[in-house]
């Protein structure tokens, strides 16, 4: 076996010291009638070189980005990431290592931790930053948990049409076994009207979470938002696009108590939707609310500067079912890649990087919509994203023929938005250059300019 | 050999002016930004970033890497983490782009390679755990856990009862009651007996039919199979309840017995600890659970089925199936079609977003293909035979109060240590560090006094078992006070954690108002 190292002579070595006859002997406390009594069901064991082979053949049956020309968002992007961070990424020291509960075997790890957390303060505008958690969505989740015990308001929680549906729908599952409800405000306009969401707004609602910018790529007024928000007492959860906050405000700037985001684009690849990073800061009044593992800075018995876990008072392991969150992991590699990865951008990469998005996504846009066939479904300005109206209805015949050409094209909305069956979401990288662009405009136009369309299979 | 020139604070190695990216000129129209963007949502300027340069940052992070221990610099035998070797092969397969580089809305049809991969994963998780139904999607063992109780709460939702209560054994990890609290449930702590099993009268004193699930792990966190599982199973089942896995300890027992067959409902993997996903320090892990037949309707989704569409809305992730050829050179060597499905109308729907901890799984399925069944039942037969050979060891040196055998970990107590020359474990946790071991995992679990939880895995020599075992016996031979200063030979010793909570500074700026 590969990863083992007891030859039989060790083994024997060992059983004697033990005083076992045989490793059998060892697996005695299992009731016999418990124990399987045949192999496992699995394929048999692989050579490091077939396995290569056979990873790279089952790798050969995808199209990644790279092959096809990816304009899919949603969440998840296609962002240039610097070899930089693929090293110190790679440094074994970082990713074997385990949760950092032995602060003198973990300063590295504790003082990245503490890094990181400078940094997504910074770029929220916000006090304080957990070390990560899972993902933007249940960032989201813990979010609105974390508001209703600071509110101590139990009856509600908003949430917009315009913020991702499985953000949405992450929240509410968190929220199916308790007494609070959710409630999701319609956008027929492709962003929160402060009119309905102040209807809906009461003495018992918890928290807003709003999508800066939003799941349709919209560009939402965040302030008129706040101001509701806080008018009745409850707290705005902002979910970000880190990068967009190299030209929009920050959710601290809004004034958001909570923000969220999903945090993979800063250096991490899109690995069909995982391991993703979590980010979440807040005001210092919530800190203690916080989930997830946070690093603080302190002095040692010699009065050296040092890092460790702190305010551990509110996790699992020490206060079990009174615990804020039952969270247990970070997502401490992923929060090294992005601390990399922000430390690697500076001010201006990161202006430059959003100035981009802005740039091309916009100029995407005015080209589609060049075409007879092509809308925008919203009148809104617009940052990475947008969302086209196909007014021959015909999406997926649209979006599979793009596919055909190389072009992951944009992702169809009628799952999520039945009234938008007609509509895709396409987003546009500081990776995707004008020739892809135009590319991409010429591949649809030519869709647009065929009677017919090979057939569903 | 470590600089600590260039471990300073990022912000304390900025420079105005400085950078490290550059990025390509804008190749399409550019307009001032003030036109595509209401000036009131526009930042006047980017937030504040370290500007560094390249080499800077290499030089930082390098450095600092190396004031970690590892798996792959150290021995690690933290219990209940099962901190085995990372295979580089996996870490390879991970990074192919054919993987790296999947969007997770992709169209089924460009993804045929991921699906199969994921739909095996499900399969082998199954197996493995003698049960019927896997989700993919919690992204770590507590996201599990919370996952399977809303699935729990689902279940009895529809079938018209009330159920209040999770049961939770007083040496579980600290998750289970937490994820019960987060479930919207009461959690009920069962005693456990000085042997270190279920006490079954106290079990019997707090099962009724309120109890909706009974968490338990087994392998215990005393490393001992519970010998009233099926029993216990078997009781709550009685009652209407369901039993709950918690599959940290899967290491133990992996082709030697499985949880479905001792009557467990519902179980939560952790790939990082049993299938060797690196830890990434403190992360990220995945969390996918199994469970029976009739708790299957209620799994997130979506989950990947073989052979063609999961119902109906699945429509719109169907593609023409007519690629173009070169996109799909190889798509025919594929013996089916993939397909998620998202047409289950009892589903809790779903625990986070997209289809879950990816790049964790296939490095699990690389470590699974590599070892076939023979091969993992080697795994655990090597680190229950590890682990009872250090125990072997250790018994002389620390009592391990529940005795003579374990399965993959046990836990010594330095209680005698402590009263007789007042060494505590974290004495001995911190001396082992200047011998060059990572600590067992101590404090943990909360019903053995002084507790040390090793678990050396499989992926350890004897040699380095004994070399732990020989450097334990010398450190309880040694002076108390140099232990109480220990360690002596890292960069820090013992920070001060009372002011660390008591006057939190968490980032640049508090630093900076603090001095």
């Amino acid at each position: 076996m590969p990863y083992h190292y007891n030859t039989p002579e060790d083994k024997q070595a060992m059983l004697a010291a033990i005083g076992a006859e045989s490793v059998d002997v060892l697996f005695d406390a299992i009731p016999s009638e418990l124990k399987l009594d045949r192999p496992l069901d699995l394929p048999p064991a692989l050579s490091e070189m077939e396995l290569d082979q056979h990873m790279r053949e089952l790798a050969s049956h995808n199209t990644p980005a790279g092959e096809a020309v990816c304009f899919l968002g949603a969440g998840s992007y296609d962002h240039f990431i610097p070899a930089v961070v693929d090293t110190i990424g790679s440094r074994s020291e970082f990713y074997t290592s385990y949760t950092p509960y032995q602060a003198e075997a973990s300063q590295g790890n504790l003082q990245v931790m503490f890094e990181y957390q400078s940094l997504i303060s910074e770029l929220t505008g916000l006090d304080v930053s957990n070390a990560s958690l899972y993902d933007g969505a249940s960032a989201a989740a813990e979010a609105v948990l974390m508001a209703i015990s600071a509110t101590g308001r139990h009856g509600k929680v908003i949430v917009p049409e315009s913020l991702h549906p499985e953000y949405r729908a992450t929240i509410a599952t968190y929220l199916e076994n308790l007494e609070t409800d959710l409630v999701t405000i319609p956008t027929p306009g492709g962003v929160v009207d402060p009119e309905t969401l102040a209807e809906a707004i009461d003495e018992a609602t918890a928290a807003v979470v709003l999508q800066q910018p939003n799941f349709f790529g919209c560009v939402e007024d965040p302030d008129a938002v706040s101001k509701i928000a806080k008018g009745a007492g409850a707290l705005l959860i902002a979910a970000f696009d880190p990068l967009s906050l190299g030209v929009l405000k920050r959710p601290g700037d809004y004034g958001a108590n909570i923000a969220v985001a999903e945090g993979h684009t800063l250096g991490s690849p899109m690995a069909y939707g995982g391991p993703y990073l979590g980010i979440m800061a807040c005001e210092k009044s919530l800190v203690r609310r916080m989930p997830g593992r946070i690093a603080g800075q302190t002095v040692d018995r010699r009065g050296n500067t040092c890092y460790v876990l702190t305010m551990q008072t509110r996790e699992q392991h020490i206060r079990r079912e009174k615990a804020t969150s039952n969270v247990c992991t970070n997502q401490g590699l992923f929060a090294l890649r992005a601390t990399v990865y922000l430390a690697q951008l500076g001010p201006q990469g990161l202006r430059e990087t959003a100035s981009l998005c802005l740039q091309k996504s916009r100029y995407a846009a005015e080209q589609l919509c060049l075409l007879e066939r092509f809308s925008l479904a919203f009148d809104e300005p617009t940052f990475k994203e947008f969302v086209i109206r196909d007014t021959e209805n015909r999406v997926e015949e649209l979006l599979n023929f793009g596919l055909d050409k190389g072009y992951l094209a944009g992702l169809p909305l009628g799952r999520w938005y039945p009234e938008l069956a007609d509509c895709f979401l396409v987003a546009v990288t500081e990776k995707r250059t004008k020739a892809e662009i135009d590319g991409l405009v010429t591949t649809l136009a030519n869709a647009s300019t065929l009677t017919s369309i090979p057939a569903t299979a | 050999m470590r600089n600590n020139r260039d471990t300073q604070l990022l912000c304390e190695l900025s420079k105005p002016g400085r950078r490290a990216a550059r990025l390509p000129a804008c190749d399409v129209p550019e307009r001032e930004i003030a036109d595509l963007l209401p000036a009131e949502s526009i930042a006047p300027k980017p937030p504040a970033l370290p500007e560094v340069t390249e080499p800077q940052i290499v030089r930082h992070f390098v450095n600092l890497s190396t004031m970690n221990m590892s798996v792959d610099t150290h021995f690690y035998p933290l219990g209940s983490c099962t901190m085995k070797y990372n295979p580089k092969r996996n870490e390879r397969a991970a990074a192919m782009p054919g993987f790296a580089d999947l969007h997770p809305c992709q169209p089924e049809q460009s993804i045929q390679g991921m699906l199969a991969l994921l739909y095996e994963m499900q399969e082998y998780f199954k197996e493995i755990s003698g049960l019927d139904a896997c989700s993919l999607q919690p992204a770590a063992g507590a996201h599990g856990e919370l996952t399977a109780l809303l699935v729990a709460a689902a279940y009895f939702r529809d079938n018209g009862e009330k159920r209040t209560k999770v049961l939770v054994p007083d040496n579980a990890h600290g998750t289970n009651p937490a994820s019960a609290a987060m479930a919207g449930y009461k959690s009920i702590t069962v005693k456990t007996t000085s042997d270190g099993f279920v006490d079954m009268a106290d079990l019997a004193a707090k099962l009724d039919d309120e109890v909706a699930v009974m968490m338990i792990t087994n392998p215990s966190t005393l490393g001992l199979f519970e010998p009233h599982m099926r029993e216990i199973a078997d009781q709550v089942h009685a009652r209407g309840g369901l039993i709950y896995l918690d599959g940290a300890n899967m290491n133990a027992i992996l082709g030697i017995t499985r949880p479905g067959d001792w009557g467990a409902d519902m179980q939560h993997y952790n790939p990082h600890k049993t299938f060797s996903g690196p830890h990434g320090g403190g992360g990220p892990g995945a969390g996918p659970i199994c469970v029976t037949d009739k708790l299957a309707p209620y799994l997130p989704t979506p989950i990947v089925r073989k052979g063609g569409s999961g119902g109906s809305s699945v429509e719109n992730r169907k593609g023409t199936g007519k690629l173009n050829p070169s996109l799909n050179a190889q798509h025919s060597t594929l013996n089916s079609h993939y397909s998620l499905d998202f047409d289950m109308p009892k589903t809790i729907g779903r625990v986070r977003s997209f289809f879950g901890n990816v790049g964790v799984l296939v490095r699990a399925y690389a470590y699974i293909r590599t070892h076939g069944p023979d091969g993992l039942r080697a795994v655990s037969e090597n680190a229950v035979l590890n682990a009872n050979y250090l125990l072997s060891r250790v018994k002389h040196i620390l009592p391990v109060p529940q005795g003579n055998r374990c399965m993959h970990e046990f836990v010594a107590s330095a209680n005698t240590l402590k009263k007789e020359k007042g060494i505590t474990a974290m004495d001995i946790a911190k001396r082992l560090l200047d011998y060059g071991f990572h600590a067992p995992t101590v404090y943990f679990p909360l019903t053995v006094p002084e507790a040390m939880m090793c678990e050396p895995t499989e992926s350890e020599s004897k040699e380095s078992l004994d070399a732990f075992a020989e450097v334990l016996f010398r450190i309880t031979e040694e002076d108390a006070d140099l232990l109480h200063d220990a360690p002596h030979t890292t960069s820090v010793s013992r920070p001060d954690e009372v002011r660390a909570a008591r006057q939190p500074v968490l980032t640049w700026a508090a630093l900076v108002e603090a001095n």
